[in-house]
């Protein structure tokens, strides 16, 4: 079974929302700015609440900034 | 560097300390055959500082004052860090327990005061490896998973 890829927008919405600092998303979205770097690395999968504050950070839908590969599932 | 950070970098320094502590003691009384000289007023003064006042220095700053302490990854790091410590407990206890028979011989007894002796420093060690097991967890970025 091929590795489940869960992939980010959050470093490319954040150079599109004013270029909007680690810490400044980390404030809106309620978590340190280690989990902010951690996510846009990819070295960590926020829970679905966190996702959703983040995408509501960016006014943005949860599928327009996380994104599953399900090809990678098959 | 967040809070959960600085606490384990704190618990490690008392860790080394009290490490660095024991095998001066050790090496002391057990290989030089001496008694150790009775330690000075200011070296009382700096363990005091370093174990109560540092903690409250060292982990006031915040990195901002809208950032949570801690939020759910590091509620996780720290969750895997207590089974690493828990299941390290074990495997102490296990050696602790087997060790004096290969050491003092089967049929050997050993005083009722070296119990505690034997048995404390385990959850010092697990306090040891508990900070290991966090700052692990973090650093597997580079400097604050930062590259």
């Amino acid at each position: 079974m091929a590795k489940v890829e869960f992939t980010n927008s959050v470093r490319r919405l954040r150079f599109e929302n004013d270029e909007m600092s680690q810490q400044d998303l980390a404030g809106k979205a309620g978590c340190t700015r280690q989990t902010i770097i951690a996510i846009e690395q990819g070295k960590y999968n926020p829970s679905l609440a966190l996702a959703f504050k983040i995408a509501r950070a960016f006014s943005q839908k949860i599928e327009d900034v996380f994104q599953y590969n399900e090809d990678s599932n098959k | 560097m967040n809070k959960t950070q600085k606490s384990a970098i704190y618990c490690l320094s008392v860790f080394s300390l009290c490490i660095t502590m024991c095998i001066y003691l050790v090496i002391k009384i057990y290989i030089l055959k001496s008694v150790p000289g009775k330690p000075s007023s200011i070296f009382w003064m700096v363990i005091y500082f370093l174990v109560t006042a540092a903690p409250f220095i060292f982990l006031r700053k915040k990195q901002s004052p809208n950032e949570p302490d801690a939020d759910e990854r590091d509620d996780l790091i720290k969750k895997r860090a207590v089974v690493c410590s828990f299941v390290s407990v074990w495997v102490l206890l296990a050696i602790t327990s087997i060790a004096p028979r290969f050491i003092v011989g089967s049929e050997a007894s050993i005083p009722a005061w070296a119990l505690p002796l034997i048995n404390l420093p385990i959850f010092l060690i697990a306090m040891g490896i508990y900070s290991i097991a966090v700052l692990i967890q973090y650093g597997r970025g580079d400097k604050d998973g930062e590259s």
